[in-house]
């Protein structure tokens, strides 16, 4: 009891310095606004990427050890990866590219439980995490337009010449964690002929393939990228079975509190689509992966 | 209706739920054969013997038991050994093996505990009797300590049903396991953790019975 005792006290500090600091940027940036450097953008004054500018902070949430979109270097503790950069450029089309970027930005580690708790109690301005969009997470939160697309395949040993399909799955054993969509798609896939070992932990499916107790791990390519660098032993094999397109999250705009922020979002995206800032990001940080190279999420 | 969900699931619910049965019936004998070795052990004559049974307990109570399962199904395999070349039969016997030998450690202190508990001037009456040591404990030292033990090897017993829901955690598709997948599925959290705790409950309430009786009878024979 005392330890929650003496968090609640932390957090009742932080929220007063914390509206102390809001109040005092309010009044400063009356005049600041008067005289803006010309190379921040403009918004309108109700939009939610206005207070933003004027808090001078944009809180990231994305994972720590998701190879390769993102992960924080143990070595230099700096972020790294695709999901990272989406965000620095979604920091600099908000703050402008006349300041250092990183001072702007507030990373906040979340994992996959955590994501949609972080957006709707207000940690975090945007998720960028390999966040599948789809209609039950919607009912909760908000996604931009897709900027990542992928689905789930299948992992064997590089010995492996058998499986090269999902409907090879069947009658062999399928590692998949617990609880996933990917285990449904896999029953999907082979009409429930897959029998599946369902694990807690991608790690620990590694571990039964390369034992043989399973023949294959399946989930997102994404996730298999990550695993497959682990263990060059292992290939990756077969067509998409499910489609992941991945969205930035942002809480719901409710009381107008995330005005214009989606609609934002969305040109932006299309913005760095089309100048080739995309294609750019994913050959710098997918290519070396997955081996290809492309010019939108869709192509 | 509470457990409704069963029926709607029902190879996963009764499968998961049969499964638990069976880990937990055959996971009870090997911790009460193991145990009892094992506080013999510890009483030995024979210094060697009781060595190995204090860090046989010292070891298995001492570590956590999802440690434990994970050694057997993910760590043994490093070293060539596997209960069964077919996966899903080596998931289940590395259960059964974990619950017996977990268990056993606690089983072990609790027959040792009732082993030193029977009074000095039976042992000795026994011995000038003319019965060997093995004699002495089949026929005057186990009986009165089995006796005595029946409550707390009754709390051992329940602890271990419940327990078996921790082969979830390596892919034994035990009851847990499936409130967990029914979970995912369909989304309705509450109904099918409900009805994996009902499961449970059918086992563990009807074995707290079984076990107050048999305390009941023995003591009226004593």
């Amino acid at each position: 009891m005392r330890g929650i005792g003496r968090i609640l006290a932390t957090g009742i500090a932080i929220l007063f310095v914390a509206a102390a600091c809001g109040g005092a940027t309010t009044t400063t940036t009356a005049s600041a606004t008067a005289s803006a450097s010309p190379s921040k953008p403009k918004f309108e004054l109700a939009s939610f990427m206005y207070s933003l500018q004027t808090k001078g902070k944009l809180r990231i949430g994305t994972q720590e050890d998701n190879f390769p979109f993102s992960v924080k270097n143990p070595a230099t503790s700096k972020w790294e990866g695709f999901d990272v950069e989406i965000g620095r450029e979604l920091a600099k089309a908000i703050f402008g590219t006349g300041g250092d970027v990183e001072s702007n930005i507030e990373w906040v580690a979340v994992t996959s439980a955590t994501r949609i708790p972080s957006l709707t109690d207000n940690k975090v301005d945007v998720i960028i995490k390999t966040f599948t969009i789809n209609e039950d997470r919607k009912k909760q939160i908000d996604f931009s337009d897709l900027y990542f697309k992928t689905g789930q395949r299948i992992l064997v040993k590089s010995s492996n010449t058998t499986i090269k399909e999902a409907a090879d799955l069947a009658g062999k054993n399928v590692c998949a964690q617990k609880g996933s969509t990917s285990e449904q798609n896999v029953t999907k896939a082979t009409n429930g002929a897959a029998k599946l070992l369902l694990l807690d932990s991608y790690p620990a499916c590694l571990l039964a393939l390369q034992q043989g107790q399973a023949d294959a791990v399946s989930t997102d390519e994404t996730i298999l990228f990550g695993l497959v660098k682990q263990d060059p032993t292992t290939k990756i094999v077969g067509k998409y079975f499910s489609e992941e397109p991945y969205g930035i999250g942002v809480k719901k705009d409710a009381g107008n509190d995330r005005n214009g922020f989606v609609p934002f979002l969305n040109t932006w995206l299309a913005g760095i689509i089309k100048d080739g800032t995309w294609a750019k990001l994913y050959e710098k940080h997918i290519t070396p992966v997955a081996g290809d190279k492309k010019q939108n999420p869709n192509g | 209706m509470p457990g409704g969900i069963a029926f709607e699931f029902p190879r996963l619910f009764f499968g998961g739920f049969w499964l638990t049965v069976q880990i937990s019936v055959l996971g009870l004998v090997g911790a009460l054969v193991l145990g009892t070795v094992v506080a013999l052990f510890r009483v030995s004559p024979i210094a060697a013997l009781r060595w190995i049974g204090g860090s046989y307990v010292e070891f298995f109570r001492n570590t956590p038991l999802v440690v434990q399962l994970f050694f057997l199904f993910l760590g043994l395999p490093f070293m060539g050994i596997r209960f069964s070349s077919d996966t899903f039969e080596n998931l289940f016997r590395a259960a059964i093996v974990g619950m017996a030998t977990y268990h056993g450690a606690y089983v072990a202190e609790i027959v040792r505990g009732g082993l030193l508990g029977v009074d000095k001037g039976q042992l000795e009456a026994a011995r000038s009797l003319g019965l060997s040591y093995p004699g002495m404990l089949r026929y005057v030292q186990l009986p009165q300590t089995f006796r005595a033990i029946i409550p707390p090897l009754g709390n051992i017993a329940i602890a271990l049903v419940k327990n078996t829901s921790l082969a979830s955690t390596i892919g034994v598709a035990e009851t847990l396991s499936a409130a967990e997948i029914v979970e995912t599925r369909t989304f309705r959290t509450e109904e099918a953790f409900l009805t994996a705790t009902l499961f449970f409950l059918l086992l563990t309430v009807p074995l707290g019975i079984v076990v107050n009786g048999l305390e009941r009878r023995l003591l009226v024979a004593r």
